[in-house]
């Protein structure tokens, strides 16, 4: 059984998950194996589908949680959590 | 854990335009919580007859039990409303814009319980009220599937992440049949118990193609090709060919999934290339058709057989 891996983030660039870092999420989440979803209140939407992602409307300052669940969970959850903290290369 | 019900400044901001609803007491209690679906009329426990007496419940006012009031003493006007109107109760709503006796004013200013009032007749507006309730209180999930109407039928289409769900979906819509959500399903059961699903507000008709991107399936394909809300009657799943799982081969039984505690007919589709997954959802859709005509093919051929074997067994002619 792999094991459920669990980060909280908070979205730091000005304009929240727009189109373009959504879609950067989106394909850095395909990159992995592992089942990913990210929850935002009482959302829960896949992390590997863009309309999923903007369903949520993060704006700036939103906290979302991060889940996977898979072979290479720790490193998708890693790699993830980076992408957000960069700002997803915005400012 | 999400804590059941709804605030009553939430119950008041979604109906404040249809109900033409107005905050006239009591506005230290918005944040109370309504727990139950159902609205009261406290015309006996006004009277005075409290067994039975649903105080969790929206409490409505109208015409009969306001001129009860107005035909008590100021003080036994408070005294019983203060032992029907207890910290249980999430609000009051008045209707016909009754103006009530100051006394109720200051105890639901004292207990904190807000009082709403309305133009609407009594009826009406616990009919409206109740809708919206029983909507908000509906059991709920999101899920990752695309939703179609294909020859009136609501059919759910599971699968994981690139099975072709949406594929399949766009392929539908440009056969002319509908889309109501792609890859975001909001479903709930119904109070007729049956499970309806739509789309997000967010990205409703709104769809990703790999390779193409994001479009607006209402705009390119016309605003018939979409559908906001639809029962699911049926559930097909796309999964990837496994040449070491069987498949459904004849249909005579039929499988289930449960979606909400609500039993629904279920088939998988096995994917391959050269398999033409559109015309299989299509053909799908008129077998369920037929079946809930009390036409099953299956059923027919295996009857024919019977017959033909019951005959060669009593030396009958072979057919």
């Amino acid at each position: 059984m792999s094991k459920i891996i669990e980060k909280e983030i908070v979205i730091k660039n000005k304009l929240g998950i727009h189109a373009r870092p959504a879609a950067l999420l989106v394909q850095l989440a395909n990159k992995f194996k592992s089942e990913i979803c990210v929850c935002k209140d009482s959302e829960v939407v896949n992390a590997k589908s863009i309309i999923g992602i903007m369903t949520l409307a993060a704006n700036y300052g939103s906290r979302l949680k991060i889940k996977a669940e898979g072979p290479d969970a720790e490193d998708a959850i890693k790699a993830l959590v980076q992408l957000c903290n960069d700002k997803f290369g915005e400012k | 854990m999400k804590k059941r019900g709804i605030l009553v400044s939430e119950f008041f901001e979604h109906l404040k335009e249809k109900l033409s609803l107005r905050l006239i007491a009591g506005k230290h209690g918005l944040s109370n919580r309504i727990t139950v679906a159902e609205l009261n009329r406290p015309g006996l426990a006004l009277a005075g007859y409290t067994d039975y007496y649903a105080s969790q419940r929206i409490q409505v006012l109208g015409k009969a039990e306001i001129s009860y009031l107005n035909n008590l003493s100021s003080e036994e006007c408070s005294r019983r409303l203060r032992s029907v109107f207890s910290n249980k109760v999430p609000c009051i709503i008045i209707a016909r814009r009754i103006k009530p006796p100051v006394e109720l004013i200051k105890v639901a200013n004292e207990k904190a319980i807000p009082v709403l009032r309305t133009h609407y007749m009594t009826m009406k507006l616990i009919n409206k009220a109740t809708i919206f309730l029983e909507d908000r209180f509906a059991p709920a999930i999101t899920i990752n599937a695309d939703h179609v109407e294909v020859f009136g039928v609501g059919i759910l289409i599971l699968g994981k992440s690139g099975a072709g769900k949406s594929e399949t979906a766009l392929g539908l819509v440009s056969n002319g049949h509908r889309l109501i959500a792609d890859d975001i399903v909001k479903l709930k059961l119904t109070e007729a118990g049956f499970v309806v699903g739509e789309g997000s507000s967010m990205t409703r008709h709104f769809m990703e193609l790999r390779g193409l991107g994001i479009i607006n399936v209402q705009t390119l394909f016309g605003v018939g090709s979409v559908k906001e809300r639809k029962k699911v009657e049926l559930i097909i799943s796309l999964e990837q060919w496994d040449p070491n799982k069987e498949y459904e081969r004849v249909g005579i039984e039929s499988e289930y999934k449960s979606l909400l505690g609500i039993k629904i007919p279920h088939l998988t589709i096995p994917v391959r290339p050269g398999r033409d997954i559109i015309s299989l959802v299509e053909v799908a859709a008129l077998n369920y058709r037929l079946k809930k005509l009390g036409i099953n093919p299956a059923l027919e051929l295996n009857n024919r057989l019977l017959e033909v074997m019951k005959n060669k067994a009593f030396g009958g002619s072979s057919v």
